[in-house]
């Protein structure tokens, strides 16, 4: 599927059966903020590290990494705790 | 004994060459696998047909079809279950599993795991890796496997092992070859472990073909220089770098960090043979042996699942092929082997905790790896240790080792929704001690 997501409200495009990650990188968005600040980014592309955690409405916090893209998706930076185990 | 499937977690070359022997046993297999399609770290597909191939041996291309193949022809005994992500085991020995798309977290019973989730790369940590435009290389090759498309402006690829060289060779014939390629090591003064590498025809012809690449784009491929630190600079990065006596600083878009591969860091979960559940590793994640030797473990692995379980005699049959690939990786470690700059305190090293070298520094010098976890908060966020464990157990030589990272168990090993757990039936696994210390550790 082609189409768009939001980012904290900005449309980015994506590629059919792209990832979050490669889109968001695509569109230049590198800086996922992270918490408390400090910055959070797409590092190891593999779900291992969880610096690319994202919240995805509905969703909850995803790796954006490991995260098909859907059209009309609205995501964010990730908070932790809250709706997080 | 029951027809209970055996759980093969990960669908990288181990996880698909453990299922499809079990099936060929006769064995309904469960296989999970966290992304939306199958391959692993080597076979990552292409997001749609349209997308270029990357440049790659045609040898991956054919062990990738023939393993498609028979994941086919196995049919219904092997139950694939992608954009499942396996959570752990909870106090009764139930898998875990997350199904990403119904959102729903599932306890399965099965009779013995095979964890086939991969290797982690190693990254040394300098001042500044944290920063966004720092990319492990071998994520960076998964996403160009996935796009295509290489990313935009200068990029540096540094750090040691033969990995820098493929990346850096395919983001040329992607179109954009980097400035340079940084190995840390100095493998040309290791005449002896080049010489044992020459036993794999089919690796030395592969790195072979990376170099030319370069050469031809005139990509520098520059010996025992190391990255000391990172800074932005506007949408840039200025990465310094130490080789020999000399500093420099290369002024790039994206910097690509890889330090070598690691082994069983990905689960933390350790094999078992004697449980229940026996659980055991293959491929990548139990011993770091490359792709072509993982679809062999994964055979042996699934092998020896048959023997405990009375359903099979162990065969040795891939013994000499996983001997050939330890030699091989053992000539190549002994061919990059250089220590990384000892990084100064300011140095983050716990990314998902916010904790620098110098916090590590307050720590009493005799803490064991647990203390260091548990008092100092070191590899107890999200990622776990996958990371920063490593880099712990480098500036902490000493820590006790019997008290390592795995001593101290959590659940799950990543992230579950809320939403998804309120769907999760079993109250006894609700109520399993590991998931309450979990909780309140935070
Ligand atoms: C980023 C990266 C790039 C690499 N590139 C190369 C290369 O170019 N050439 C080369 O020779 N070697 C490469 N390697 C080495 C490579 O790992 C192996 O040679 C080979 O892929 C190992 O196969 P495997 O099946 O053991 O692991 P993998 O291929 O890594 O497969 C593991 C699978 O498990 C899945 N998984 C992990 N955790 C979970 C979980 N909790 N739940 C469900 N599924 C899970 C993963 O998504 C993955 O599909 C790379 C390694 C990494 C980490
Ligand atoms: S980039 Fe590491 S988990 Fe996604």
């Amino acid at each position: 599927m082609t189409g768009t997501f939001f980012w904290q409200g900005r449309r980015v495009p994506f590629g059919e059966g792209q990832t979050l990650a490669a889109a968001l990188l695509a569109a230049g968005l590198r800086d996922l903020g992270g918490p408390d600040g400090r910055p959070a980014r797409i590092f190891c592309g593999i779900g291992a590290c969880q610096a690319c955690a994202v919240t995805v409405e509905g969703l909850g916090v995803v790796e954006a990494c490991l995260t098909p893209a859907v059209d009309g998706m609205r995501l964010g930076p990730a908070m932790t705790g809250d709706d997080h185990v | 004994m029951s027809d209970a499937p055996v759980l093969v977690v990960g669908a990288g070359p181990a996880g698909l060459g453990a299922a499809l022997a079990l099936a060929q046993a006769g064995v309904p297999v469960v296989l999970t696998e966290q992304r939306d399609a199958i391959g692993g770290a080597i076979h990552r597909q292409p997001a749609s047909p349209q997308v270029p191939k990357v440049l790659r041996p045609a040898r991956h291309a054919r062990s990738f079809a023939m393993l498609a193949a028979g994941l086919a022809a196995a049919g219904g005994r092997i139950d694939l279950r992608t954009s499942t992500v396996f959570l752990g085991l909870d106090g009764a020995d139930n898998a875990l599993i997350d199904d990403r798309r119904r959102q729903r977290v599932e306890a399965l019973s099965p009779a013995g795991i095979i964890l086939a989730t991969g290797a982690v790369e190693k990254v040394h940590p300098f001042p500044g890796w944290e920063l966004p435009g720092v990319m492990t290389a071998g994520g960076a090759q998964v996403l160009l496997k996935e796009t295509g498309r290489a990313p935009d402006g200068p990029v540096l690829v540094a750090g040691s092992g033969p990995l820098l060289l493929a990346v850096a060779a395919q983001l040329a014939a992607a179109g954009n070859p980097p400035v340079a390629v940084l190995e840390r090591g100095r493998p040309w003064r290791r005449p002896t472990a080049l010489a044992a590498m020459l036993a794999s025809p089919a690796n030395v012809a592969e790195g072979v073909g990376y170099a030319a690449r370069l050469l031809r784009h005139g990509v520098p491929y520059v010996t025992g220089a190391a990255v000391t630190a990172v800074r932005t600079q506007g949408d840039d990065l200025d990465v310094m770098v130490r080789h020999g006596a000399a500093e420099r600083t290369y002024r790039v878009r994206h910097l690509l960090v890889h330090d070598g591969l690691r082994a069983g860091a990905s689960t933390g979960i350790t094999e078992t043979r004697d449980g229940p559940v026996p659980v055991l590793l293959a491929g990548d994640g139990r011993e770091i042996l490359g792709a072509d030797a993982a679809v062999a473990d994964g055979r042996r692995a699934a092998a020896e699942m048959l023997a405990l379980l009375g359903r099979g005699a162990a065969s040795a049959g891939d013994e000499q092929t996983l001997g050939a690939a330890r030699r091989f990786q053992a000539a190549l470690a002994r061919l990059c082997e250089a220590p990384p700059p000892s990084p100064p305190p300011e140095t983050l090293v716990c990314r998902c905790e916010g904790l620098r070298v110098a916090d590590l520094d307050h720590l009493r010098p005799d803490a064991s790896m647990r203390e260091l976890r548990l008092v100092g908060r070191f590899g107890m966020g999200p990622c776990q240790g996958r990371f920063c464990g490593a880099s712990v157990a480098a500036l902490r030589p000493d820590a006790d080792p019997s008290l390592k990272a795995s001593a101290v168990p959590r659940w799950p090993v990543r992230p579950v929704s809320l939403a998804s757990l309120a769907g999760f039936g079993d109250p006894a696994a609700r109520t399993n001690p590991r998931i309450h210390q979990d909780t309140e550790d935070r």
